[in-house]
């Protein structure tokens, strides 16, 4: 930056940094950030705002008016979807994925990290490379595999794992370990040794490295990936959709066709499900948003 | 023993017991840790409501999820438990859905009885296997026209499905326009024109019109080919018997050629509510689309709702075959309860449930003639004469034909016909060369 600006820091000391000059470079970086900002927002902000007016003011006026408003839409989107109960489903599959996917990928990642044999680079290529694999390239094999395989009745009502829950948590913890093991394993390698070395001395078993020395520490990057793994999970409409046959047992995502008629649909209804649907991954992000940014630059500088 | 040369290596060396072969507290604190994730929310989530397979109850794959129409299927079943005492336990799922996975659903494990559409897309999955021959259920019902029992007919003459409700495809307009303007139901294709011409010259849009979800067009184009070549040709081409480069489909896109500038413009970028938003605010003369429509009027403007079947083209032909999609349900293939599945068949096909239909949903037509339908609306009522007098009755491009060919080709094609309908001959042999190659065995 410009020689007056240093110069004054040295000057002002523990003073809050001083206001940089206008240049125009500058103007347009904001013009710019402000252009991308706009742009993100605006679909959201033309969301909230349909979801907020009656359908017949639209309908009669165009979406570019004003007026109309009403909150029924929100309403009668929970009534009809029954959201209630399809948010329970939601959870019924996302929290259990999401803790099994952290608890599994963490212990990968820790014996990929923590011990050097040979195979470590194999494993960790193979589960990256889940990654890269298109899901629905699946859809047909996975289909008639859990059509085939059984389950008892008090887990199931289905008695197979085709249209149960757990079938789609097992899917989704096998779809996203992939993705956690490769960034656990790069964060928990950043981990200095000598605390391995020091929890040996003391006598502690790999369980007890693993548990009480290595989760702890790996708390920012989990809480990061739990922020991101609810959302990617409560977001999956694809499996649910395909490997559910039961539209109650639908988690909200795919009940949000429920607001889509036969005919008709009610684009300012949808909006409004649209929006409560997004509600729960925004109430995470800001649950575990400081943890979140923690996660991604924690071990970015020693100190 | 070596001195290790790295950090890793050593590190490597200090494998503890518990690797190789586990110990028992190690497993013990494992053991716990796994059961307390697992424990957390499957336990509550998946014991749900275990119905148990006595025979006192039978399951309803539904894909009624409209509010109206679901409350109709859940007070005919209580209909039916009432008559028969057999529970039926109702799957809903939302129409689009349902119709999408309807592969998927069939050859997973379907619900006893479930919803689904007569013609081709009956017949298809009878041909499969994925559904039950019926045919002794029908001969415990009666009121249904044989129109009714030919679209409930297989390839291999039994019956797999029956008929609840249907609506008819006719041209809507609004009594109190066409009073202003003194306009007259049109019997021939030049009536047709000409009051298509009077009504731009009044300052109105004569034929609303909205092709943005791809299916509306495949309205007129059906009706178009029923006038002008008939029903038979209708079924043959759409089961890929007969070449869509013969001058008889030619034909139909000439017709239709001629019509669109009567068309509303810009259709690819309407939905048909739109198009129908433009009939109920009378800035359209009239709109050639499904009963359905009325769901765009208010409860006082569908007194002043009126509709014509499309004027004849051909006198050879006449004017008295028409799309109207027939809903109504059919038994999977190894159905749980068969003899409930079975009893529950025979109770929607009959008087008892068309009635209960008729009662709660005002917007539907039932498809037995049996049943009480003095609280028809005046329209309900005429629609009801038109299809009852239909000589035939066709269910609708999409679902007379294979699923594929209808959203992958004929979509595509129609829309491109829409913006560009000069090159008749080119989309022709494009949809026969793609239809070749969808229509294979």
């Amino acid at each position: 930056m410009s020689t007056a600006t240093a110069t004054r820091r040295t000057e002002g000391g523990v003073e809050a940094p001083p206001r940089r000059k206008l240049t125009p470079l500058r103007l347009l970086l904001h013009g710019f950030l402000i252009a991308v900002a706009l742009t993100w927002l605006f679909p959201i902000a033309w969301a909230v705002l349909t979801s907020l007016r009656s359908y017949e003011y639209t309908a009669a006026n165009g979406y570019v008016s004003f007026g109309g408003w009403t909150i029924d839409n929100y309403v009668t989107a929970w009534q009809t979807a029954e959201f209630g109960k399809h948010f329970l489903n939601s959870v019924y599959i996302t929290v259990p994925a999401v803790l099994l996917t952290l608890f599994l990928s963490s212990c990968v990642a820790f014996v990929i990290a923590r011990f050097s044999w040979k195979l470590n680079l194999v494993l960790l290529g193979v589960f990256t490379a889940a990654n890269l694999l298109p899901q629905q390239a699946l859809l047909i094999p996975l289909f008639r595999l859990f059509t085939e395989v059984p389950l008892p009745e008090f887990m199931s009502d289905s008695e197979l794992l085709y249209d149960s829950y757990w079938g789609l948590i097992l899917i989704n913890v096998a779809f996203q370990c992939g993705f956690c093991v490769f960034v656990l394993s790069n964060y928990m390698k950043a981990l200095p040794r000598d605390l391995y070395e020091a929890a040996m001395v003391d006598g502690a078993s790999i369980w007890r490295q693993y548990w009480q020395v290595t989760m702890p520490l790996c708390r920012p990057a989990l809480a990061a990936l739990a922020t991101l793994e609810v959302t990617w999970i409560y977001n999956e409409f694809f499996w649910a959709t395909v490997l559910m046959r039961t539209g109650d047992k639908f988690p909200v995502t795919s009940s949000l066709n429920n607001l889509r008629g036969e005919f008709f649909t009610d684009n300012n209804l949808v909006s409004a499900g649209s929006v409560l649907v997004a509600i729960p991954t925004l109430v995470i992000f800001f649950m575990l948003q400081r943890h979140f940014v923690r996660g991604l630059t924690l071990g970015a500088s020693k100190g | 023993m070596s001195r290790p040369r790295s950090q890793a290596e050593y590190l490597a060396r200090l494998v503890p017991p518990s690797v190789a072969g586990i110990n028992r507290r190690s497993l013990l604190a494992g053991a716990a840790g796994t059961g307390a994730l697992l424990g957390t929310g499957l336990l509550a989530g998946c014991g749900d409501d275990s119905g148990g397979s006595d025979s006192k109850d039978v399951s309803l794959g539904s894909n009624q999820s409209d509010p109206k129409p679901k409350d109709v299927v859940a007070k005919v079943t209580d209909g039916f438990k009432t008559s028969s005492g057999i529970q039926v336990a109702v799957n809903t799922v939302d129409h689009n859905t349902f119709q999408e996975n309807i592969n998927n659903y069939l050859q997973g494990k379907p619900d006893d009885v479930f919803t689904w559409f007569a013609g081709y897309r009956m017949r298809f999955f009878a041909q499969k296997g994925l559904a039950s021959d019926i045919s002794d259920v029908w001969g415990k019902l009666s009121g249904y026209s044989d129109a009714f029992k030919k679209a409930s007919t297989a390839d291999d003459g039994k019956q797999y499905f029956v008929p609840a409700s249907y609506y008819p495809w006719a041209v809507f307009y609004r009594k109190s326009v066409w009073q202003q303007h003194g306009y007259q139901t049109p019997k021939t294709l030049d009536e047709f024109t000409a009051l298509a011409g009077q009504m731009k010259r009044d300052g109105l849009t004569p034929i609303a019109f909205a092709d943005k979800d791809g299916w509306p067009a495949m309205g007129t184009f059906d009706i178009l080919n029923l006038r002008i070549n008939g029903y038979q040709f209708h079924i043959d081409l759409m089961a890929g018997k007969e070449a869509w480069t013969s001058d008889k489909v030619k034909k139909v896109f000439d017709t239709w050629a001629g019509l669109l500038p009567l068309h509303q413009p810009d259709s690819l970028g309407r939905t048909w509510q739109e198009a129908a938003q433009s009939l109920q605010q009378k800035k359209s003369g009239m709109y050639l689309l499904g009963l359905f429509v009325g769901q765009q009027f208010s409860n006082e403007e569908q007194n002043d709702l009126d509709f014509f079947t499309f004027p004849e083209i051909d006198p050879a032909i006449g004017a008295k075959a028409l799309d109207a999609p027939i809903d109504g349900y059919m038994m999977a293939r190894k159905p749980k309860n068969e003899a409930n599945a079975r009893k529950l068949l025979e109770y929607l096909g009959g008087k008892a449930a068309a009635d209960i239909t008729v009662k709660n949903d005002p917007a539907t037509l039932v498809a037995n003639t049996g049943a009480d339908v003095s609280g028809y609306t005046a329209l309900q009522k005429k629609a009801a004469e038109l299809v009852g007098s239909a000589t035939e009755i066709a269910q609708f491009l999409d679902r007379d034909t294979r699923p594929d060919f209808a959203s992958t080709v004929i979509i595509p094609a129609l829309q491109q016909f829409i913006k560009d309908p000069k090159d008749i001959g080119g989309l022709t042999s494009s949809i026969e060369s793609q239809k070749k190659s969808i229509f294979t065995d």
